[in-house]
Formats: structure tokens, sequence, C-alpha cells
């Protein structure tokens, strides 16, 4: 009886003095892995463009019927993405997002990339619905790098991308 | 013609002679990728993608035997090249090989050569997801092209080729299908190819361009996204459409329409294949026109307070509708209300307004609007429609078919191309008409008899088929015949040929000819019925001489304006008859006539349901205002509505179910496709909310007696039990329940059935919801038929004659909102050539135009092909007047050149 409480006592005596494990969330946020599937990014090419081009074959490919793309002309002026087409409507609810990244793979363009974000909570439903300004990074962050999965399988964009290139 | 079997991939596959390989492997159910060939054209062989391994049996020159093997089977001597299989016949005993690894080869070569100056955009591509090239690329191509990306050939896109058309170079195959769709089928040759090599393309070679009422075809046959929509553009893709099947409600064909929705909104308007009605071809009215379901649309009912129009709830705008009515009557009786409905409402909604405006103990129903031009309900073209099992696409060799004062074209588009297709066919297409229409390039025999000569022409056609001995027996029960028997026996068929200006000998000819056919079809619009009643009654009669009337593929076509107008005349929406042509005892007022009792205080309150009086007749809004209660149910906030004490929002043919009958007399049914824009409804839930709400009113109907109204008469939860009372109470409509017109077949064997999707696809939609039923032929009762000979009368006799002119792109209120609203000429008037060039008028010029009644100042257009003495007056623009000058159907008027300063 008083063996097993020495016993017990001595290990907890042991991890007082090794290095605790917990993590002191949110002060001290764990990094992820370099394939951990957060928050959706619409990335950009190096000139501003948006990758995006509305072929909406993210949604398509989508299980959860999570996203929702609105397509429209682009002014060939002014164009926002290469070729015909852009978002004008692009909204991911959050809410029925399972991160299983099918919408990665289904993009044509790498417009579509799961980062590391991972905070993500509502206090209502409306609120998680992103729409495209929240999702899509901002200009003078010119992603032009695949995602490291897309980059080990060699993937290279998709025509209407490669026009204007 | 005899029966050929051969043996395609080993299966022996027995079709008749003439049938090509690619249409003999698809019945043995075996796939021969094509891009060129489509069945309902000409085959090419341009696109070389069907090439097959062809062998026939080899024959001994010396005796004209098949040569036999060891075993006893013919030796098959296999053609040393390739064949392509859409232009080559089948023969007996060949054998046809499509999986060889010659032919594999062979396919993937053409594949990757059509590739090589392909831009691969499916992503941005419109027609991604129904792409024939994206599918035959994955069943039969290469996965990947050896050809450099930046060495193919690049244009600019897009194009546009028309207002309605764009066209993308880069991603054409050059196939044709395009061009040879409006050579063959529309017979708009306004497409053609330019230049030569890597710079062969696809011109439009018209002004303005792509000039044809049937463009919106070739997106649906192009089996790439080379033509696309621009309807369409970048709207939605394909594969998030879900497909509704609705009636088009534009012209009285009643094409077949699939309308594709994403969630709640309209994308695009697809054709539904309907062998019998549409096949799978639609026009461009009825592609592009319905934009108006979701284009200013009411969405609340609206009462009229303090002089405005405030939006209200239902239950308060149905009392006041309930509380005035009953008031009306109780003070004036049934017959100071009045009701007119426009004929692009459903049979449930026309019969159910007719029924509670009879209940109420008026007689005063009219469809259309009236005015000068208008005319008598039409019996003709439904006491003798086609019998049941007429199909226009299967008539050719042995079908007459005589089309009188119509324009198909602009009247009901589609019949262009059926009436077209029997002359193609073999069959003879004869058109009569006072001037040329696009379809005499299709006619087999063009009559232009002299203005005014119409009715010594058909006069000429009955006495040569009396004369010819056709026997008079069907006629016997007519009442009038006797009339204009003896009328045509008193005059000799010279004078008859002399008043329409045509020989003896060609009258006699088209005779004979009529009553000789296997099957004759008459087809009759706006410009022969415009002369009077007395045209279409000799046409019937020449009908019933025939000794065929009312059989399958026999009988006469009237062209009426308006999608569901025969059906409103057989739901009894008129002054005379009540539903399926049952005469009343007491005849109300028409049209005109309400307009006029309105004015006099005789008619107090209006109902109009989907009409605009107001925006064309002066009369109309004179009465209106005049009137004590107006009520509006309509989808726009019209002139009409503006006038109203109370507009109700109605939904549109896309937001309700409804049966429509075409002109054929063909019961089609057409689906729900989204939820009413705001608290829209039904046409009949508002006219049975009214009844209901009526039913309910507490005070009596005074000297008048009690409202006969009950509740329990006007319990109807779905628009099927309304058709479930009409098919009990409308003569002629028995059996016509949701039930049985869902069980009428697929329409065809195109839609989507097995393999077909890999190389038609999106080019038309399988049909879920029948083909409608036509319905029985009255013609068996022909009593009830009685000739008028009434003739359009003059008021005065000025030089010209005036004929109404309508066109197909008019100021339908239905058009807004579409890309059509660019084609809508602006006002004018058509003048020939010969009396432009007495008064010296060029297009452009104003023109006054002079009748007895008033004048109206327009902008002419003067025109080559017109016969002098002639003018006609698009009368359906938004701007044109026409109501200020018309004395008639037809108007005598004169005209002077109107000189500026």
């Amino acid at each position: 009886m008083l063996k097993e409480l020495v016993k017990g006592l001595g290990t907890t005596l042991r991890y007082m003095f090794k290095r605790p494990v917990t993590v002191q969330y949110p002060e001290v946020k764990r990094p992820v892995r370099e394939r951990f599937r957060g928050r959706h990014e619409l990335k950009r090419f190096a000139n501003g463009q948006e990758r995006c081009i509305g072929c909406a074959l993210c949604a398509a490919a989508c299980p959860a019927d999570a996203i929702l793309v609105i397509p429209a002309e682009n002014d060939p002026a002014n164009p926002r993405s290469p070729g015909e087409r852009y978002a004008a409507v692009y909204e991911i609810n959050m809410l029925r997002c399972i991160f299983c990244g099918y919408c990665e793979d289904a993009c044509p363009t790498n417009a579509i990339v799961l980062e590391h974000q991972y905070e993500l909570s509502f206090y209502d439903r409306r609120a998680a619905i992103y729409t495209k300004e929240m999702l899509l990074v901002p200009p003078d962050k010119g992603h032009g790098e695949p995602p490291p999965i897309l980059q080990q399988l060699n993937r290279q964009p998709s025509p209407p991308a490669k026009i204007d290139l | 013609m005899p029966d050929v079997t051969l043996t395609i991939d080993g299966v022996q596959v027995t079709v008749p002679a003439g049938t090509n390989i690619v249409d003999a492997a698809r019945q043995a159910g075996i796939a021969i990728p094509v891009f060129c060939y489509h069945p309902r054209l000409k085959p090419v062989g341009m696109c070389r993608m069907c090439l097959v391994e062809v062998g026939t049996p080899k024959i001994d020159p010396a005796t004209r035997q098949p040569v036999l093997d060891a075993h006893g089977q013919p030796v098959i001597a296999m053609m040393p090249k390739l064949q392509t299989a859409c232009t080559t016949p089948v023969s007996p005993g060949m054998v046809v090989k499509t999986t060889t690894e010659q032919v594999k080869f062979a396919q993937r070569g053409i594949l990757e050569f059509l590739l090589t100056s392909h831009p691969l955009d499916c992503p941005v591509c419109d027609k991604g997801g129904e792409c024939p090239l994206q599918n035959l690329t994955m069943g039969w191509g290469p996965a990947v092209s050896r050809f450099d990306y930046n060495d193919k050939v690049h244009f600019e896109k897009p194009v546009k080729l028309g207002d309605l058309i764009y066209l993308d170079r880069e991603r054409c195959i050059l196939c044709g299908r395009c061009v040879r769709f409006q050579d063959e089928i529309a017979d708009d040759p306004v497409l053609g190819f330019d230049n030569r090599g890597r710079n062969w393309m696809i011109i439009s070679k018209s002004d303005p361009p792509f000039n044809s009422k049937f463009s919106g075809n070739t997106t649906d046959i192009c089996p790439v996204g080379a033509l696309t929509s621009s309807d369409f553009r970048f709207k939605a893709r394909v594969w998030e459409l879900q497909s509704k099947p609705v009636v088009c409600t534009l012209c009285p064909v009643g094409c077949n329409l699939t309308l594709d929705m994403r969630y709640d909104r309209l994308m695009r308007v697809m054709p539904r294949e309907n062998a019998a009605v549409n096949d799978i071809w639609i026009c461009d009215k009825g592609r592009y026109g319905h934009r108006f379901i979701e284009t200013d649309r009411l969405t609340t009912p609206l009462v009229r307070r303090d002089g405005k129009l405030v939006p209200v709830s239902w239950d308060e705008a149905l009392e006041v509708v309930a509380d005035q009515l009953t008031i009306i009557r109780a003070r004036h009786g049934g017959s100071a209300l009045a009701g007119l409905a426009g004929p692009q409402l459903s049979n449930e909604d026309l019969y159910l307004f007719q029924k509670l405006l009879r209940e109420l103990g008026s007689e005063n129903i009219d469809t259309g609007i009236g005015g000068p031009a208008a005319l008598p309900p039409d019996e003709i073209g439904g006491w003798l429609a086609p019998g049941p099992g007429t199909d226009l696409s299967k008539l050719g060799a042995g079908t007459v078919a005589l089309v009188v004062g119509a324009d198909p074209e602009e009247e009901a588009p589609l019949y262009l191309l059926r009436l077209r297709g029997i002359a193609q066919r073999g069959g003879k297409l004869i058109v009569a008409g006072l001037r040329p229409t696009k379809l005499d390039r299709s006619a087999t025999k063009v009559v232009r008899y002299q203005p005014a000569g119409e009715l010594a022409f058909v006069h000429g056609l009955l006495k040569a088929a009396l004369e010819a001995g056709a026997k008079p027996a069907a006629l016997d029960r007519v009442q009038g015949w006797n009339d204009l028997r003896r009328a045509l026996g008193q005059t000799k068929l010279e004078d008859l040929a002399a008043a329409c200006g045509l020989p003896v000998a060609e009258l006699e000819t088209l005779a004979k000819d009529f009553l000789a056919a296997e099957q004759s079809l008459i087809v009759y619009g706006w410009e022969a019925r415009s002369a009077g009643p007395a045209l279409a009654e000799a046409l019937a009669a020449l009908m019933l001489l025939s000794g065929r009337a009312g059989t399958a593929n026999n009988g006469i076509i009237a062209l009426l304006p308006g999608g569901n107008s025969r059906g409103a005349i057989e739901m009894g929406v008129r002054p005379d008859a009540g539903p399926g042509y049952a005469p009343r005892k007491q005849r109300g007022l028409d049209a005109n006539g309400i307009w006029e009792a309105a004015q006099a205080g005789k008619v107090r309150a209006i109902w109009l349901a989907g009409v605009d009086p107001a925006a064309k007749l002066p009369a109309a809004r004179a009465a209106l205002a005049a009137a004590e209660f107006v009520v509006v149910q309509d989808l726009f906030l019209t002139a009409s509505a503006e006038l109203a004490d109370v507009v109700l929002p109605a939904a549109s043919v896309a937001e309700r179910e409804g049966t429509y009958t075409n002109a054929e007399r063909r019961v089609q049914r057409s689906r729900q496709a989204c939820a009413p824009v705001g608290e829209a409804r039904p046409d009949w839930q508002i006219i049975a909310a009214v009844a209901q709400t009526l039913a309910m009113v507490p005070i009596g109907g005074g000297r008048n007696g009690p409202i006969p109204v009950t509740s329990e008469a006007w319990e109807y939860v779905v628009a099927a039990d309304v058709a479930a009372e009409i098919a009990a109470k409308a003569p002629g409509y028995a059996g016509i329940t949701y039930a049985a017109l869902a069980a009428t077949g697929t329409g065809g064997n195109w839609g989507r059935q097995y393999d077909d999707a890999i190389y038609y696809d999106g080019t038309s939609y399988a049909n879920s919801e029948g083909v409608g039923l036509v319905l029985p032929a009255l013609t068996a009762k022909g009593a009830a038929l009685t000739f008028t000979g009434a003739v359009t009368r003059f008021a005065d006799d000025r030089p010209l004659l005036l004929l109404e002119q309508v066109l197909a792109y008019d100021g339908d209120r239905h058009l807004r909102g579409s890309k059509l609203q660019g084609l809508v000429p602006a006002g004018h008037v058509v003048i020939s050539a010969d009396d432009a060039a007495k008064l010296n008028i060029h297009s452009g010029d104003r023109v006054r135009l002079t009748s007895a009644t008033g004048e109206l100042v327009l902008p002419a257009r003067v025109v080559a092909d017109l016969p002098s003495g002639i003018i006609l007056l698009p009368a359906g623009l938004a701007d044109v007047e026409a109501a200020a000058i018309e004395t008639g159907p037809r108007t005598r008027v004169s005209l002077a050149k109107v000189v500026m300063g």
C-alpha cells in the first residue's frame, strides 16, 4: 500500500522536472504541419490578377456543397483574372466545409489553397459564410507559388491561366 | 424501303436501306464518335472522326455471286482505307469494324489534330460539361498532346456573330454544323466559311449579322464551345442547372422548353424534344424571350387609395374586389361586369375566368384587347384541326400543304421549319399570299394573287374541286354552305381566275393536287384572317371536300396571336360560346363592345387578366377611366394596371403549372420551374380566391338576386383539380388529365439515352413530361359549323390597302429584359418600291397615312419585293398607334410624303 503511494508520487515528482507538453493557447500557437488543411485562401498571380477564373469546378468537387461560385465576364480593358471569366461571387460556408481539400485538387489554376489558419469560430451562421473579399489574399502578397503538395505532383496551371502569363 | 442486314463489331443489325453506318451502329448500341455528323442534317464527312473499317462480300465477277470460304461463309473484302461511317450507306452483308487498332489510331490522330488548334480553356468555356469534344477526347483521344501549347493558333476572342451569338474562333473545329443548319433547316443561309488553312473560320454573311430567327439552335448543335449564347454567357456551369419542363406561351406552336434553373434563377432556355411539335429546335423568341419572368415584376397586390396605388395584403385586395363586384352587380346587374383575358394564360386560368364571370351573370367575356382590327373568334381552326396522331415531322411525299395568307416565320416561327420539312421530304408546299414571305423559298409552288384576290382564289379552288367531282357530303350539315354553293354555281371559274389573276388551269391543277393527296393540310394566318371569316370558311369547305378533315395529319391550322389562343377559344373566353364551342343563349359584348358600353356607363366593372389594352387603344383608355371599378391581374405594372383600382400580381408561366392548347389542338402540360416572385399567385388561384371571397360577402344581391358563387364549387387545391373539372365539363376535353398527359411518351429517340450523350451532348433534353394529347376531332358533329360569308368591308375607297404585319419581335411586353429588345424595330410603315417611286419616297422619309378615321405619320421603309398597292403596318410595335387609322382588319388608306419645314 505504502509502496504504491510512493511509486505514484515518484512519477509525479519525475514529471515536475520535465518540459510541459501543454501549449498556452491562445498566447502560444502550435505550428501546424506543412500539409495541414486550414481555412481557404484565394491566391493571386505575381502580377496581382486573381488566379480564380470562376470555373466552379471547386463547387462541383465539394462533397459538402459548401462553395458557391457565380461567374461573370471580365472587362477586357481591366480584367480581374486571365481569360474571359472571373468569379463575381465566391463564397464558402465554413460550417459546411469538411476541409477535405477536394476543391484544391479540382482547381485548374491553383487558385484555392487550404492554408494554415484554423481559428474559425462564429457567433452566428451568416458569419460562417466567407465571401470572396475575405478569402482573397491582398494584391501586394502576390502568391505565385502552388502549395507544396501540388508542387510535389508537378501540377501545371491550365491553359486559361497560361494564356495571359 | 427494303431492310439491309449488316454486321457491326460482330453484332448483326437490320436497318432500312439508305441508313448510314453511324445510325445503324446506334441501333446496335455501338457508338461511333462523330463531330460534323448530325442526324437532322445531311452528312458531309468533314471531321473524319467517324472513320471505320468497312468490308463488303467479295463478288465473283463471272457468276455475280458472293465468293464463299471453306466454311461456307462469304469472303469479306475489306476496303483498303478507312471509310467515314456517316457518309457510307449500309449494304447487304457489309462488315464494319469500329474498334480495331487501325481505327483507334485514326481516331486518336484526328482528335490530337483537332486539339492542336483548340485552346483547351474548358474551365472558362460555357460548353464545358456538355461538350462533345470533351467527351470524345476522354473516350477516344490521346491523354497528352505532342503539340507545343504556344504554337497553337490564336484568335481574338470572342467575335460577335450577331446580337445573340458569340463566336470563339479558337475553339471552332470547323465541322460546319451551324452552316448546314442555317442552310438546310432554318433556310437562312447567313453563315459561311471564310479564308482557308489555319485562318479558316466561320463568318456571318448577312446584314444585320446572323439575321435568323433560329440562330440559337446553332449553339445547341455546336459540338464545341465555339458558338455560345450571349444570353447564357458565363452565367453558370451546366452541371449546376436543374432542367424544368415548361411550354412556350409566346406563339401558338407551343414548343416544349426546358428552363435551366440554378436555384430559383433562370439561366437559359433550351428546347425539349418533341417530334410532333418542335423536334429538337426552338426559335430565338422562345430561347431569349423568357427574361420577362424576372424583369419588372409586380410583387404585391396594389389597391388605389387617395388616387395612388399602394401595396396591401392579399386578403385586403381580395376583399376590395369582392365587395366592389358585389355592389356593382347588386346595383346594375351581372351585365355591368366584363372581363378580358390574354391568350398566354393557361387553360385552367381561362376556364375559371369565364366560369366566375358567367356565374356572376355576365356574358361580356373576350380574349385579347379588341380594337378596329379585332376579328370574331376563329372557329374553323378548332373544328377542322388535324386529328389525333398528327405528326408533321413524318409528312412528306403524298402530302399537300396549302399555306394561305400566313407569314409563319413571324407568326409562329417553328411552323416554318416544319412546313419546310414537309417540302424537303417530298411533299407539296403551296404558299399563297398577297406578298412574299420567307416560306416562299421552301415552297414547291408559290401563288401570288392580286391584292384582295384571295377570296376569289379560294373560291376558284372550291369551284374547280366541285367541277372535278368532289362530293360535298360532309358539308351538307354546315349552315351557310348552300348559300356559298349557290354563289359558286352562279360564277364561272374563268371569272374567279380573272379576279385573282391566275390562269384557270393553275386553279384546276391545285384543286386536283389537293384532293388527290394522301394527306392535306391548310395553314392560314393573319393576312388571310384579315380578309374576313369568309376566307377561312371557304378553306374549311375545301378541307371538308377532301373528305379527310379531322383525321390524322389532315386539317386546318390557324395561326392566331398568343400562345394559348386556341385554348382561350375552347375554354369559352368569348362572348358567344362557352367551353368547347357550346353556344350561349345570350350573346355578351366583345372587347370593342365592352369599351363602348363602359364609356356609355353600361359596363361598370372591368376585369383584365393578362391583357394591356390601354397601351394600344385610346378607346380602352377612355373606357378604363370611365369604369367604376377596374381589376388588373398581370405580371407587370402595365399602362392598364396604372388605371386600375386593384392590381393583383400574377405568376408567370415559369412559376406555375398549367396546360396549354396549341394551334393543332395539342394539349401540353407545363410545370412549375421556380417559386413565384414576391407574393404573386397563379392566375387560376387568384380567380378562385376572388370567388371564395365573393361567396363569403355578407350582403345580398338586391333585386339582382343573391350571388350564386358558392364556396364548394370553387375549392381547387392544385391546378390538376381545375384540369379535372375541364375534362369533365368542357366538351372535347374528356380524358385530358395531368396523369394522362404525363403518360404520353418521351417525344422521340433523341434525349440523353444510353451513349448518345457522348456525341450529341448539349443539344436537347429528354422529354419527361410527355408529348401532349391531340384533342379528338370535332368534325363528326359538323352541324355546329356555320358559314357567315362575312368579308372585311372598307369605310371608303382610298387607293392603297393597309395590312397589319405581325412581327415576332414586336412590342410584346414579354420581350422585356431580353436580348431581343435590340432587334425590335422602331415604328415604321412598309411601302412597295413601285408606290414609293411614284411618290418619290425613300426609306427613312416620313409619310402620312390617311384613312377614313384618321391619320398617322411614320418613317417609311421601302422594300422591293412587296406588290404595289399594299402597305404593311407593324401594328404590334409600341410606337405605332394603328387604332388611329384602322377602320377594320384591313384599311384603305392614302399615302403622302411629309415634307419638313
